[in-house]
């Protein structure tokens, strides 16, 4: 701090600099990014991430999001967070920073209750309560604050049913038994509802401005007939989006192997389900063991192969970064920066500009 | 006042300013003194005025500290509560059988290393500290117990990526190593996988390693082993957390090549290991042969990521002591010991790790000593003293520590179990009984634990709450426990009073973490704050600025904007002083002048101080503290900052923006930024995007009165009627008649500073146009008398005479000597010339001055063109002829000729060589041409007999009768001609005193001759000369030159104030400006130009010289007095060629 001189003793001194005094002009105000309708480029995809946001995937902030940037080389077009119902709150703020940050929220709207452990099976917050309109003052809620926010946003409620782990899956209400009326099976038919119920009550609400993603596992667990995607599918009027989870090997146990089988079959069948609708690959990500395989040779292939011409309906992906401890002590590190191979690997990858990096408007 | 009325001039009217009946100066003096008497009289009421200080009311909240945070009746026993259901972690890792001992490890002799033995026993024992850097008590704990200590363990290495490699960032603490060196204790610096401020573990680099190719492994062996060896450390302390187990057998092999590499260097290898679930990455078997010493960290039961709960319960603590004393040998284990615990608040997702230090005064302020009656406890079950209070918000905290006794249980037990050492995690702000109880022996009575009742603060300065705005306890206090020993040989105690530590009670960080204020210190000034205003009103925002007395008694109406515009004031003292070196007065004056002019001028008061150079949020030294409490004591909240934008430093917007998102990102919330103090072009750019940072963070930016959750009229109160009304009145007369005096001065500073220049210009300009080419002589040449009046001019009149006959004149020439009573012989000389030359005539005359010589001269002139030179000037043989050529025009009634300096010998001669150059030349110049010279000078000039007598003869109402004669010409309406080509040497003084005598002549003769012809000023009718020139006489040459005085006042003591760096630059370009001037009136003058030079000298000599004549001149004047001539000594140098002149000549 430089302690200011007095200039007023230096009159005739001073004169020079009350000459050349000329007036400056502000700097200009930074307008924050303004979020119209979301439109879907012609050709390439949306990129965007988790990125570890704590251990109720909610805790966001601007610092994590350019450190990911800053760490990859890249602006984020999505950024995905969750927002669990046993929290009976709305991701204002979260949802409020990423717009403003300029990129598109993602949510993760998970009808689960503490403590958020998964294979628990349901919870208060059982795709059945909320059938029976037990919970409709927080999803009006939701909705009104969703409303509010007026910007876009995509929200993936209670994904991956058709696997085991979450208590919304399908595999907890009735799994395959036969619905006594008419085709279908009792789990994914419970969850259909439930999904149905929920957008029509946030709807009702007027949020239009929220997108919808249906958000299943690329391969159903347990892999079995009435566990199949289109089972779980409520009705093109109620997603805007179809997508899955996408995984490479996670676990000391899990076996390498090569990326286009775990996306060639999970795209055919949603491209199946709605021809019209646009594909989000809503999580990918892989562990790292080198000892097994090499993790940047796999983001490489699977950066590659999503943008290829045969799977030129993906419009978006969302890279899953999280390090998470096991039970047994051992770690899952889907970070992309495992290691300097791996991040290097993305860092490459993504840089092609058929990611984009920001939202485009209509 | 008998001033002669001016166009009454040339009659026998009275001298000018002469009051004869002595009245005037009385009277003067008179009303100077009581004028004196009343502004000293104000003054120091004024001054007085600031002394009192101003009445702030703080608001309660902040004015009873104790009260605010309550102690809850119910103990927080949490491990009495604990589920026994679970399994014990630490019995997972627990080995059955002794057998599975591993072989005897290789161990490398102790060296250099001090002998510290268990007490009462020879048993060896290794004692440890761990060391905080960041911490002053850390460095304060370990020179005072560096003798208990072997080792001291520093944080020193980190691993982390660069590139596609796994590197090693260093942070060397040389003094550090030397010092220990001289305590003769062994560092062990620590290599970590810690990454950045938060102490998060980034395992990703150590997994690396362990499945790296066997060459980059040996590459970042070779780098640390080489390091720690080459810093003289004792061996190094791995402490990596959080890797994954599936790596252990590689990492196993890494630690081993390590341990290899640093015994192979005479290091020993140190680790770190965590007790809990995190064991599983260590392969204990395996690592003991290598390992030369284990440390089990026997704290962290419950940390800041855990719930609330003991951080090293007695069970806990004994379980895994036995647990890891089963891996290798005991020996080879050291127990690591905390020495402070957790606060956890309720709704808070972390605790907040604090020292013993800061968990006693949490205890002492939550009054814990008066609510519970058993006090404080450290007992069974845990064993490890805790409580529960609540905050001013109603937040209740829950704190579990460390102190003396649980440390002497835990340092006994691991004795017990045959342990090699212990060490103390970490020094600084611990229980200072921590040392005697290691001194203890095993076996205990109670006579020996009177060592450890008495808790003595030190230095230490404790933290209460969270935020940067601060109140400080500053009363220091004993505590003291009672123990005893309990029946399991365990030693409890009770807390009976806590000691008191220099505290600070934060606030301001509420449980509202989006709240953040925007703050900008040294303003108010005229070029930034306006922006920094226009820039928070475009984008909303409110802020609160923090400004400097003196500058915001400069610019009140910007202090007032920053208030109607809705911000808040704080007070940064008056001069921007450091509060830390004054005295408590000066800041108690600095302080209250403040306050006056921010109630003076907005009608508000402010609560909030922040003091300058040490706004850090975290003091350390008492020094620092005790203004602070100063201002406390006054009424002030201390507002400091936690997020230091440091843009003073102006190393790029980039740079600014980046400290400002670390900061907030590190948790603080009060932003320090800058409207002042430089150019704040960066300050400017980088606040729009902190703005945009910060908002699009989720952030809401708040003055600081609302981080305290008060409201604007809290920190920033209207004055009330009624109070203090006198002190608060005066205080702003004061400020109100120094603001206005200092706005008239720079006003007129500011005009008078534009009027030179316009002046300089305009003279440059006219002297540019002026043709002075020498006139053809031949066909114009009238007869002439050549008149000289003479007054004991005996040394030179002969030479004098010599020069005006040896003239290439040939028209009819008289040489009319009036002799005005010499007594020297000058007569004697000049009549003898007459005898010699017929042209030569001698009048003597009874002495009557000058003015009264010439006026005989003037009547017995025998032509009607006279030339007029002083008795100490010579003329050229070409001089008549030039001066008398403008004469050729009928209306011309009087010629200026062109005065030289002909003894430039004497510095002071020289000075005068140079300004009649550049200033009396070059201005008759630009007034010729305008037909607007002041003065004709009597050593050189042609008048017109016929002229002279129209306006009544030569008068000797003022000491300048030339500048008279020539002003009563102009009256006449005669043109007044000057012709540069007509030389004359005249002899300037040579002293000092010399010179200020003549200047003094000057300096009253012109001001009565101007007084005299006052009428003339700025009357149109005389033109150029009443519209420029005598104006510029009264502006330039009386009122510019009183003032400069006080102009250099103000300049010396702006170099005093060490401003002296930012004035020097004006100070060279305006004496180049000087020179360019004179370089430009000497090339006009084709003098040589290296003559310019002397400008230097003269700037400093002039300047004195001219503002003391001018004020004589002005005191003669009002006193009344009459003036003699003050005669000219002669001086005996006289050169043959030059003459010596004397009285009134050319003024500026």
């Amino acid at each position: 701090m430089t302690r200011p001189a007095l200039p007023r003793l230096f009159f005739l001194l001073g004169l020079a600099s009350v000459l050349t005094g000329c007036p400056r002009a502000l700097p200009p105000r930074i307008e924050p990014p303004k979020a119209a309708q979301l439109a879907l480029p012609a050709t390439g995809a949306y990129t965007g991430a988790y990125m570890d946001f704590g251990e109720k995937e909610d805790a966001v902030s601007v610092e994590a999001i350019e450190e990911f940037e800053k760490m990859v080389g890249k602006r984020q077009a999505i950024v995905a967070s969750s927002s669990y119902w046993g929290e009976q709150s709305f991701p204002a703020a979260n949802i409020r920073l990423i717009a403003r940050h300029g990129s598109l929220p993602l949510i993760f709207w998970s009808p689960w209750d503490r403590p958020y452990e998964e294979n628990r099976g349901p919870d208060r917050y059982s795709l059945t309560s909320i059938l029976e309109g037990k919970h409709d003052a927080y999803i009006d809620r939701w909705g009104d604050e969703a409303k509010a926010f007026a910007g876009p946003m995509v929200v993936s409620f209670a994904n991956e049913p058709n696997g085991n782990w979450f208590p919304w899956s399908g595999f907890f209400y009735g799994a395959g038994k036969k619905l006594s009326k008419g085709a279908g099976f009792e789990g994914p038919d419970t969850y259909r509802r439930a999904f149905r119920y929920v957008v029509d009550r946030v709807r009702a609400r007027g949020a239009r401005n929220v997108q919808w993603v249906l958000h299943l596992m690329n391969y159903p667990y347990p892999f079995d007939m009435w566990n199949l995607a289109a089972e779980y599918d409520p009705g093109s009027e109620y997603c805007d989006w179809v997508g899955f989870s996408l995984y490479g090997p996670q676990y000391n146990g899990d076996r390498w192997g090569t990326f286009t089988p775990l996306l060639a079959w999970p795209y055919q069948t949603v491209s199946e389900l709605h021809p019209a609708k646009p594909v989000m690959v809503v999580e990918w990500g892989v562990g790292e063991f080198p000892k097994k395989g090499s993790k940047a040779a796999w983001i490489s292939e699977a950066l590659a192969t999503m943008r290829s011409p045969e799977y030129n309906r993906i419009k978006a992906i969302v890279f899953w970064h999280e390090r998470w401890q096991n039970k047994d002590g051992s770690y899952s590190n889907l970070r992309v920066n495992s290691s300097p191979d791996a991040l290097q690997a993305y860092r490459d990858g993504i840089a092609d500009p058929y990611w984009l990096d920001r939202p485009i408007w209509k | 006042m008998p001033i002669p009325k001016s166009h009454s001039s040339g009659t026998k009217s009275a001298f000018v300013f002469l009051d004869p009946a002595g009245r005037r100066w009385p009277r003067i003096r008179v009303g100077l003194v009581l004028f004196g008497l009343l502004f000293l009289a104000g003054a120091a009421w004024f001054i007085q005025s600031l002394l009192v200080t101003p009445w702030l009311r703080l608001p309660t909240s902040v004015a009873k500290i104790k009260e605010e945070l309550k102690a809850l009746q119910r103990p927080a026993d949490i491990a009495g509560a604990n589920p026994g259901a679970r399994t014990p972690t630490w019995l997972k890792f627990k080995r059955l059988a002794e057998s599975q001992k591993t072989a005897r490890r290789a161990r490398t002799p102790a060296e250099k290393r001090r002998s510290v033995v268990q007490p009462g026993t020879d048993i060896p024992e290794i004692r440890v500290a761990y060391y905080g850097d960041w911490d002053q008590s850390s460095l304060a704990s370990f020179a005072a117990h560096a003798d208990q200590l072997t080792h001291i363990a520093v944080e020193r290495y980190t691993v982390r990526w660069t590139d596609a490699r796994v590197s090693i960032k260093e942070e060397a603490d040389t003094g550090l190593d030397i010092f220990a060196a001289t305590k003769g204790v062994i560092v062990m610096p620590i290599l970590s996988n810690v990454a950045g401020e938060g102490g998060g573990r980034i395992p990703e680099p150590v997994e690396w390693l362990a499945l790296a190719p066997p060459e980059a492994r040996a590459a970042f062996i070779e780098d640390i082993a080489g390091r720690v060896s080459a810093s003289k450390a004792g061996g190094i302390l791995v402490d990596f957390q959080q890797v994954d187990p599936t790596h252990n057998d590689a990492l196993t092999d890494f630690y081993s090549e390590l341990s290899t590499a640093l015994r192979a260097r005479g290091c020993e290898f140190w680790m770190s290991v965590p007790m809990g679930e995190d064991l599983v990455s260590f392969q204990l078997e395996k690592l003991s042969p290598i390992v030369d010493h284990f440390l089990a960290v026997l704290h962290g039961e419950n940390s800041d990521g855990d719930a609330a709960g003991p951080t090293a319960s007695k069970e806990w603590f004994e379980g895994w002591l036995e647990t890891a004393a089963g891996y290798g040998e005991p020996s080879q284990w050291i127990a690591v010991l905390g020495t402070g615990g957790f606060d956890w608040s309720e709704g808070e997702a972390r605790g907040q790790y604090i020292s013993f230090v800061e968990a006693m005064s949490r205890a002492d302020y939550a009054g814990l000593d008066e609510i519970r009656k058993e006090g404080l406890r450290v007992a069974g079950p845990a064993f490890e003293p805790n409580f529960t209070y609540l905050d001013k918000d109603g937040t209740k905290h829950t704190v579990w520590f460390q102190d003396s006794v649980t440390f002497l249980n835990q340092v006994q037990t691991s004795r017990r179990r045959g342990f090699g050492g212990v060490a103390i995690d970490r020094i600084g702000g611990e229980d200072p009984a921590i040392w005697a109880a290691l001194r203890l022996p095993a076996k205990l009575d109670p006579t020996l634990l009177t060592a450890l009742e008495r808790i003595v603060p030190g230095e230490e300065i404790t933290g209460i709450g969270r935020g940067a705005i601060v109140s400080i306890n500053t009363e220091r206090e004993d505590g003291s426990r009672a123990l005893e020993i309990s029946a399991d040989g365990r030693v409890q105690c009770t807390y009976t009073s806590f000691p008191a530590y220099t505290t600070l009670y934060r606030e301001g960080s509420g449980p509202d973490r989006r709240k953040v204020a925007l703050t900008f210190d040294d303003g108010p000034d005229p070029t930034w704050t306006p922006m920094i205003l226009d820039v928070l009103k475009r984008e909303g925002v409110k802020a609160t600025f923090f400004i400097v007395g003196s500058r915001a008694e400069l610019y009140p109406g910007l202090v007032r904007r920053i208030v109607d515009e809705g911000h808040e004031l704080g007070n940064h003292t008056y001069t921007h002083g450091n509060v830390a070196l004054m005295s408590d007065r000066q800041v108690r004056l600095e302080l209250n002048a403040t306050q006056r002019l921010i109630e003076t001028v907005t009608g508000r008061s402010t609560l909030l101080f922040r003091p300058p150079y040490n706004a850090d949020s975290h003091p350390t030294k008492l020094d620092e503290i005790r203004p602070l409490s100063l201002a406390q004591s006054l009424g002030y909240m201390i507002a400091l900052e936690d997020v230091d934008t440091m843009d003073w430093a102006r190393d790029g917007v980039d740079k600014i923006v980046e400290r400002a998102k670390q900061g907030r990102a590190a948790g603080g919330n009060v932003v320090l930024l800058h409207d002042a103090g430089g150019d704040r072009e960066q300050t400017l750019n980088a606040l729009t995007q902190i703005i945009d940072y910060l908002q699009t963070r989720g952030d809401v930016i708040v003055p600081v009165h609302e981080l305290l959750g008060k409201s604007y009229a809290d920190t920033m109160p209207p004055l009330e009627g009624g109070r203090q009304t006198v002190v608060r009145f005066v205080a702003g007369v004061g400020f109100r008649v120094f603001h206005a005096l200092e706005s008239f001065a720079w006003t007129l500073l500011l005009i008078a500073t534009l009027l030179v220049l316009l002046r300089t210009i305009l003279v440059l300009w006219l002297a540019s146009r002026f043709r002075w080419d020498q006139a053809p002589v031949g066909d114009f040449q009238p007869p002439v008398t050549v008149l000289i009046a003479a007054y004991n001019e005996a040394k030179v009149i002969a030479s004098t005479m010599r020069s005006v006959l040896e003239t290439d004149y040939t028209g009819e020439i008289e040489v009319l000597v009036i002799n005005d009573g010499s007594v020297d012989g000058t007569a004697a000389i000049v009549a003898d010339l007459a005898t010699h030359d017929g042209r030569v005539r001698l009048i003597d005359q009874p002495n009557g001055g000058k003015a009264s010589a010439l006026d005989r001269g003037f009547r017995e002139a025998k032509h009607d063109l006279v030339v007029l030179l002083d008795a100490d000037t010579q003329f050229t043989r070409e001089t008549i002829g030039q001066l008398v050529q403008p004469m050729r025009d009928e209306k011309t009634g009087a010629v200026s000729g062109h005065a030289k300096v002909g003894n430039p010998r004497s510095l002071i001669a020289r000075c005068q060589a140079l300004e009649y150059i550049c200033g009396f030349n070059l201005d008759r110049r630009a007034y010729a041409k305008w037909n607007c010279i002041t003065v004709v000078p009597g050593a050189i000039s042609a008048l017109r007999v016929s002229a002279v007598r129209s306006v009544g003869g030569i008068s000797h109402d003022t000491l300048a009768e030339d500048t008279d004669l020539t002003l009563a010409l102009h009256r006449a309406g005669w043109r007044i001609a000057y012709t540069p080509a007509a030389l004359a040497h005249t002899e300037a003084p040579e002293t000092f005193a010399d010179l200020s005598k003549q200047r003094f002549r000057w300096a009253f003769g012109t001001m009565q001759s101007l007084w005299k012809h006052r009428d003339m000023t700025f009357n149109p009718r005389f033109g150029a000369l009443g519209l420029f020139s005598l104006p510029s006489i009264w502006f330039f040459q009386i009122l510019l030159v009183a003032l400069t005085p006080f102009v250099d006042f103000g300049l010396l003591v702006s170099f005093l104030l060490g401003n002296g760096a930012a004035v020097l630059p004006y100070l060279i370009a305006y004496l180049a400006i000087d020179m360019l001037l004179a370089v430009v009136a000497c090339a006009l003058e084709r003098e040589p130009l290296w003559r310019a030079w002397i400008i230097i000298p003269m700037r400093v000599i002039y300047r004195v010289l001219l503002s003391y004549v001018v004020w004589k001149a002005i005191k003669r004047a009002l006193h009344g007095a009459l003036v003699g001539w003050g005669k000219l000594e002669r001086t005996a140098s006289v050169d043959a060629r030059l003459n010596v002149r004397q009285s009134a000549a050319p003024t500026r």
